[in-house]
């Protein structure tokens, strides 16, 4: 995030884009809802309707994968309509002309056919967003997730830079982090091109200087993304050393991931419960989990915070850093850290980004009446950045990128007639070791479901709550359907959560040419129905926080809650077949 | 108007801001005034009345959390009458409150009992009993709704419209039947309500409280450690604190609930979600793996000891590198886990093996 989360309740125009916040981010959202009763307008950009929806100015209903479309088409109506910020393009951007070029074909009339969205609510939000002053973009893995993923992004920046929306409060490009720690572990190092702090294995000084830290010496080559390893497990990768992973549950296109593992050599996990990785493993080691252990996570806002223990681990199990060194050491490291605070000292002596920050400072120092201290933070002295490029856009200038749409990898077709997406729900979390495990969260969300919009359910002779199969050219599971006009028509929604209905048999490894993030969000895929409701067990059946059945001339979403059961049983009577489709 | 915008608050003089209360300009100063209805995050409503303050020239007592200051007034936080009328108000709210601390304060503390005994309110004006309903049948695992304890001060019914947004609980009833219910009295599990529990935590008398704590009869909240820590579930990095049983588990530690921090002092304003709130019993769970394994000849996994498991591990993985070579390993490191350990698995598969395949689980 360029901005902080405390800055959005002072935004006046959101733009919500591939992010189910209110359930994927709950505290965010309630920072955005704080924000539209205080006046703010939303825009939320998503094929299926969520619950930010309800409070939104406008839904823009995309198609699946048609991003690219979309934004690029806000660009031409902000070109064309001269509402860009020309002085801080002059001043702070490169390449800007190509850009400008590249827009002008994409109008809003012919966005329109692409993405399902009329010309005039893309003209309509693109006027709001260029001409509000506090306007921030706010996205998540719905942006990501697909084999155009840096596109989007790319096309996102491209409306940020034009209209000069960034190195201010609540003005900014904001991803929303989906893991505890998914920041930090990037800071920290732990991808197959940076060495900490975003620093190039293949640049000759960071080379040297690691070499030398370290005393030993390091391969200037990157390595292979996740996305690559999970391709070639089993041919190219013959060990897997797994800390705090589900892949069979979090990796795409399981079924060949599988099989793969199958022919590796070696593996060994650290986890703190037996998942399906652990079935493939030939060394487990017992982990402790957050509440039984120090160190730090950073959140989406980049600040490092402290992790406490706060209660002794089961057992022998140990926390995942003493396990590390331990096996560090058997390999003949050598390492000798007594605690995290160590760890991250030598962690923040090569990296300048994190160079001010220790766990001294996080104990002692409160910043702008918050705990944790935001990086860039150079030295001690420095009290962290709230938000980013507030004097200049610190690579130098920023670059604008030209962006051509590409479809997505796979498209529906005569074979597969839907577009499948995954996603993640209020109630569980990604493998849902965790959340599973949790008896309120069970009985509120206990099985597998997949959501068909009425008119798709219908035609497949589907009803509210029968079990279905979904398959895709990868794979097949079983869930139950649950009929809902929160998908769009042709579109089918899964959540993630579930071993026994593993939404990732079906989806595409294909990956972003860039980052390797596997394309969760768009694939072909079809229902069929193999029991009616009445011959499934009778479980509890609630898709999260949005709940948008529809029966005839009802819609549960608008009516009283108490009226659940019956409007259930009214999906069970047959629909009058000249009721026209809206 | 003045230009200077300043008012005497206790004869000492304070600048303000337009729109600021007198309650917002004695919380900046650490001035006490007593509120049990007033959130930061909420509007404010001026319902329970035990922040009246006195404003010179003004006949009445005024509502410190709903009185915008205007320049130049003169106020008074205590004094011989406001002591009286808040005595008067607090000795009237016990009259259908319990008295017995450990009745009053079975979970959370109780901010009405604190504040009684603060301006030494008499107890003895007779007890009569709550008329107000509870909701005994709500299968719900986490809320407790006890009618007892309420003020209806309804920080819960307005949290839930204004913060949470989902109005799942409402003030129902009249008179001295009002009471804190769902529509047609459902279980909040069959309602709108996502499970925050933020009416448990702006709850200033423990009416609202976390149930299987309360239903297992733990130990009442003043007896519990607090550990400041972070959310280990999605990426907003909430701070919470972890409320500890030292002795249980024979000297282990339990995690009996979780509370959220003060308003004001961390990212997540005191707010919370329903994982981050109630999402803890994962960590006391009877499948926790508790020793080493090793996969046996047999296929099977067999305990072994922490020496065993890493000679195991360590000779596994360097055949592999000597097999295959270096590039034939790779690291999958979690953003899950802390930075510190995503650092020593990223030095491990760097200076230890010599490889960069290294990638967090998050990357794909």
């Amino acid at each position: 995030m360029t901005n902080s989360i405390g800055e959005i309740r002072d935004a006046e125009f959101l733009f919500v884009i591939g992010s189910n916040t209110s359930e994927a981010h709950p505290i965010i959202a309630m920072e955005m809802k704080r924000a539209v009763k205080a006046g703010a307008t939303m825009v939320v950009a998503d094929p299926r309707s969520i619950w930010m929806t309800s409070i939104s100015e406008k839904h823009l209903q995309l198609r699946p994968g048609t991003d690219v479309w979309l934004l690029n088409a806000m660009a031409n109506v902000i070109v064309t309509e001269g509402l860009v910020d020309q002085e801080f393009i002059d001043e702070n951007t490169e390449d800007w002309e190509k850009v400008r070029e590249s827009v002008l074909r994409y109008t809003p009339e012919e966005a329109e056919k692409v993405t399902g969205i009329s010309a005039d609510d893309i003209r309509w939000t693109a006027r709001k967003y260029a001409t509000t002053e506090k306007a921030g973009i706010y996205y998540t893995l719905g942006i990501t997730e697909h084999s155009h993923g840096t596109d989007n992004v790319y096309c996102l920046a491209n409306l940020v830079l034009m209209t000069g929306h960034l190195g201010k409060p609540s003005s900014g490009m904001n991803p929303l982090r989906g893991q505890n720690n998914v920041q930090g572990a990037n800071d920290a190092g732990a991808t197959p091109v940076f060495l900490p702090g975003y620093q190039r294995v293949d640049d000759p000084e960071v080379h040297a200087r690691y070499e030398k830290s370290w005393g030993v010496e390091l391969s200037p080559v990157p390595g292979l993304n996740l996305n690559e390893m999970m391709k070639t497990v089993g041919d190219d990768i013959k060990g897997l050393f797994i800390m705090g992973e589900d892949i069979i549950i979090s990796e795409p296109n399981v079924t060949k991931l599988e099989k793969g593992m199958n022919n590796l050599d070696f593996v060994v996990t650290q986890e703190p419960f037996h998942n399906e990785t652990t079935r493939y493993a030939d060394v487990i080691f017992p982990a402790a989990v957050f509440a039984e252990k120090e160190g730090t996570f950073t959140n989406s806002e980049r600040r490092v915070q402290r992790v406490r223990k706060g209660v002794e681990p089961p057992g022998e199990a140990r926390a995942d850093w003493e396990i590390v060194q331990a096996l560090a050491n058997a390999c003949g490291a050598g390492w000798n850290y007594t605690n995290t605070a160590d760890v991250y000292d030598e962690l923040a002596r090569d990296a300048d980004k994190f160079a001010g920050i220790s766990h001294e400072r996080l104990e002692t120092e409160m910043h702008e009446g918050k705990t944790g201290i935001q990086w860039p933070c150079p030295d001690p002295e420095h009290p962290g950045t709230e938000y980013l490029h507030e004097n200049g856009i610190l690579r130098g200038k920023g670059l604008f990128v030209p962006v051509e749409y590409r479809p997505s990898m796979e498209l529906e077709d005569e074979d597969y007639g839907l577009l499948l997406s995954t996603g993640r729900t209020l109630y569980h979390y990604n493998a849902a070791t965790q959340t599973r495990r949790e008896q309120g969260l069970h009985m509120k969300q206990s099985d597998a479901f997949v959501e068909i919009h009425p008119r798709d359910a219908r035609k497949r002779g589907v009803s509210h709550g029968d079990m279905v199969r979904v398959s895709t050219r990868r794979g097949d599971v079983e869930c139950r359907a649950i009929v809902s006009r929160q998908v769009r028509p042709g579109c089918i929604w899964m959540p993630l959560h579930f071993g026994e209905a593993r939404a990732n048999v079906l989806t595409n490894d294909a990956g972003d040419p860039i980052t390797g993030t596997a394309e969760y969000k768009v694939c072909a895929a079809e229902i069929v129905k193999v029991a009616d409701r009445s011959e499934t067990k009778s479980g509890e059946l609630f898709p999260g926080s949005y709940y948008q059945i529809e029966g005839p001339g009802y819609n549960v979403a608008e009516a009283p809650y108490g009226a659940l059961k019956v409007a259930e049983e009214a999906l069970r009577q047959p629909l009058s077949p000249d009721k026209p489709e809206t | 108007m003045s230009d200077k915008s300043t008012i005497k608050l206790n004869g000492r003089e304070y600048d303000f801001a337009p729109g600021e209360t007198v309650l917002d300009v004695a919380a900046r100063h650490d001035i006490y005034i007593p509120t049990l209805c007033h959130d930061p995050r909420l509007d404010a409503v001026g319902a329970c009345r035990t922040c009246l303050v006195e404003i010179d020239g003004w006949r009445r007592l005024a509502p410190a959390c709903a009185t915008q200051l205007e320049p130049g007034m003169e106020i008074a936080s205590e004094n011989e009458r406001i002591d009286r009328h808040r005595q008067t108000l607090l000795s009237l709210y016990m009259t259908d409150h319990p008295t017995d601390p450990a009745a009053a304060e079975p979970g959370a503390p109780n901010e009405l009992h604190a504040m009684a005994s603060h301006y030494e309110a008499p107890m003895d004006w007779g007890y009569m009993e709550s008329l107000r309903d509870a909701r005994p049948d709500d299968r719900n695992p986490y809320v407790l709704f006890e009618p007892d304890l309420c003020i209806l001060c309804a920080r819960c019914t307005r949290y839930c419209d204004e913060i949470e947004g989902v109005n799942a609980i409402t003030l129902a009833g009249r008179a001295s039947e009002t009471t804190i219910s769902t529509v047609d009295k459902l279980s909040l599990m069959d309602t709108s309500c996502e499970l925050c529990g933020g009416c448990i935590d702006v709850c200033p008398t423990g009416a609202m409280g976390k149930k299987m704590p309360l239903v297992r009869g733990d130990k009442p909240e003043r007896e519990l450690d607090k550990v400041r820590t972070t959310c280990n579930f999605c990426g907003v990095g909430c701070q919470l604190d972890l409320n500890v049983d030292r002795d249980a588990r024979d000297g282990q530690g339990r995690i009996v609930k979780v509370t959220s921090p003060p308003v004001g002092t961390t990212t997540n304003d005191g707010n919370l979600c329903v994982k981050g709130r109630f999402a803890y019993d994962f960590v006391h769970h009877e499948d926790r793996i508790t020793t080493p394994l090793i996969r046996g000849e047999d296929g099977e996994l067999h305990p072994a000891s922490w020496d065993e498991a890493l000679q195991a591990a360590a000779s596994g993985l360097l055949a592999v590198k000597d097999k295959h070579g270096k590039d034939s390993l790779g690291f999958v490191s979690s953003s899950r886990c802390t930075m510190e350990e995503n650092f020593l698995v990223q030095k491990m598969s760097r200076a230890v093996f010599g490889t960069n395949n290294v990638h967090q689980c998050a990357a794909t």
